[in-house]
């Protein structure tokens, strides 16, 4: 009953994503659960400060510095993006409600903010939904694959020696975010290579500054700012 | 956003000003700028922001040659170069390992600035508009400006020049964006009217 029931869940599953890369099944069920999933995330908080190259139909589009402060415990985002000569654009937080402190043209509008955190929250934090399935990719990449309350599924691939991968698929399977991870034995997060699919396909190409944990000071700044 | 990053940049160009501490006023000021040919000069730049722990410091250089050319260039954490030579400004970034040009908005901005650099260049500190100018006289001499138009209501709340009267050299540039944000431009072996190739404001090596 129990195979039955399994079979009718993979088939729904396999429906429902058709165009998901396929994760070999072939793997005996419990190699399948022994197998671990990718975790390049955040496990403290961490003030990261990047290099940020953006790129449209592949030609440069420009330089900025983007500084993120990010607590994988509670999912709260900090962050902040600025020129070379130290002009601020863009300063937002967000946990349960994002909160725009200052956004200059051409970030302004409420898509980029969100779809930023969303971004931040895509690198830097584990997804929240469960996951559905866990293998190899065609290319021998291991990767688990979790889908989100939205709907929205997302994929954490290892390959070697290239690094992590997280793609995010709408609902319907539709390619939305590619981010590549080429990590090195320092920080995962040295170099982070963003592809996103919008109206106007872009990618980011983001080298890392700095990196510093910050567990307590976090809790002293959101405890400030709480009593604010 | 080009109008702000304007304002933003020509704030940081007005560093390049040496600007005759010596001078009792503004006018003295203006008298004292006709002189000026060529300044040279590196400097650091600390970022203060409430999200970051410590400044994030950046390092570069700059090159003005009277009357309209200049080099406005980060050597790190990120790489740009802002060139103005004979009425033609273009800025550079790194990108894959090498400068290229930035398309962004950036260029055309840096063109209105250009306009105003001149402005300064003659001494005209206390003659826009946009910003009420104080001056304190001592060992460091102290320009203050204040905006007072709408343009940068909620970007800039004030601006502090240290020169050191001695030397006549710009020692540092504080703009106070808010509170919690300010930018300090410190500077460091500033030389003036030394000659400077003119390849420096045509070239990005």
């Amino acid at each position: 009953m129990k195979r039955i029931a399994l079979l009718i869940l993979s088939a729904l599953l396999f429906v429902s994503c058709r165009t998901l890369p396929a994760i070999n099944s072939a793997l005996p069920q419990a190699a399948q659960k022994s197998l671990t999933c990718p975790s390049p995330f955040l496990k403290e908080p961490y003030r990261l400060v990047h290099g940020i190259e953006t790129r449209m139909a592949g030609d440069t589009a420009g330089a900025i510095i983007g500084i993120t402060v990010a607590d994988p415990a509670t999912r709260f985002v900090s962050c902040a993006i600025m020129t070379a000569e130290g002009m601020v654009l863009f300063e937002a937080d967000a946990q349960a409600v994002l909160k725009v402190k200052r956004a200059l043209p051409p970030f302004d509008s409420n898509d980029f903010a969100q779809n930023m955190i969303n971004d931040i929250k895509l690198i830097f934090f584990a997804p929240e939904g469960k996951i559905k399935a866990r293998g190899i990719l065609a290319d021998g990449a291991r990767v688990c694959r979790y889908q989100e309350e939205n709907g929205e599924w997302i994929d954490v691939a290892e390959r070697q020696p290239e690094g992590i991968e997280i793609k995010k698929y709408s609902s319907y399977g539709n390619l939305k975010r590619q981010i590549k991870l080429n990590r090195t034995a320092e920080n995962p997060y040295q170099n982070i290579e963003l592809q996103a699919k919008e109206l106007f396909d872009y990618s980011l190409l983001m080298t890392l500054i700095e990196a510093e944990p910050l567990e307590g000071e976090l809790k002293t700044e959101k405890a400030k700012g709480d009593e604010e | 956003m080009k109008k702000k990053f304007s304002i933003f940049l020509i704030l940081l160009l007005f560093c390049l000003l040496p600007s005759g501490a010596n001078a009792d006023n503004f006018e003295q000021m203006r008298k004292d700028a006709a002189n000026i040919k060529t300044v040279q000069s590196r400097f650091t730049q600390k970022k203060q922001m409430k999200i970051l722990s410590r400044p994030l410091v950046s390092e570069g250089r700059f090159y003005y040659s009277a009357p309209d050319s200049f080099r406005w260039e980060y050597i790190k954490p990120l790489k740009s170069i802002v060139i103005s030579y004979k009425g033609e400004t273009k800025r550079f970034i790194m990108s894959g390992g090498k400068m290229v040009e930035d398309k962004s908005g950036g260029v055309q901005a840096m063109r209105i600035v250009l306009s105003e650099v001149v402005n300064w260049m003659s001494g005209k500190f206390d003659q826009n508009p946009s910003f009420k100018a104080s001056i304190k006289e001592g060992t460091i001499t102290e320009i203050t400006l204040i905006p007072v138009g709408k343009d940068m209501a909620g970007m800039i709340q004030k601006i502090e020049i240290s020169v050191v009267k001695k030397s006549m050299a710009v020692k540092s540039v504080k703009i106070i964006e808010s509170e919690n944000a300010a930018t300090i431009i410190d500077f460091r072996d500033v030389e003036i009217n030394k000659t400077i190739n003119e390849t420096v404001f045509q070239d990005i090596e």
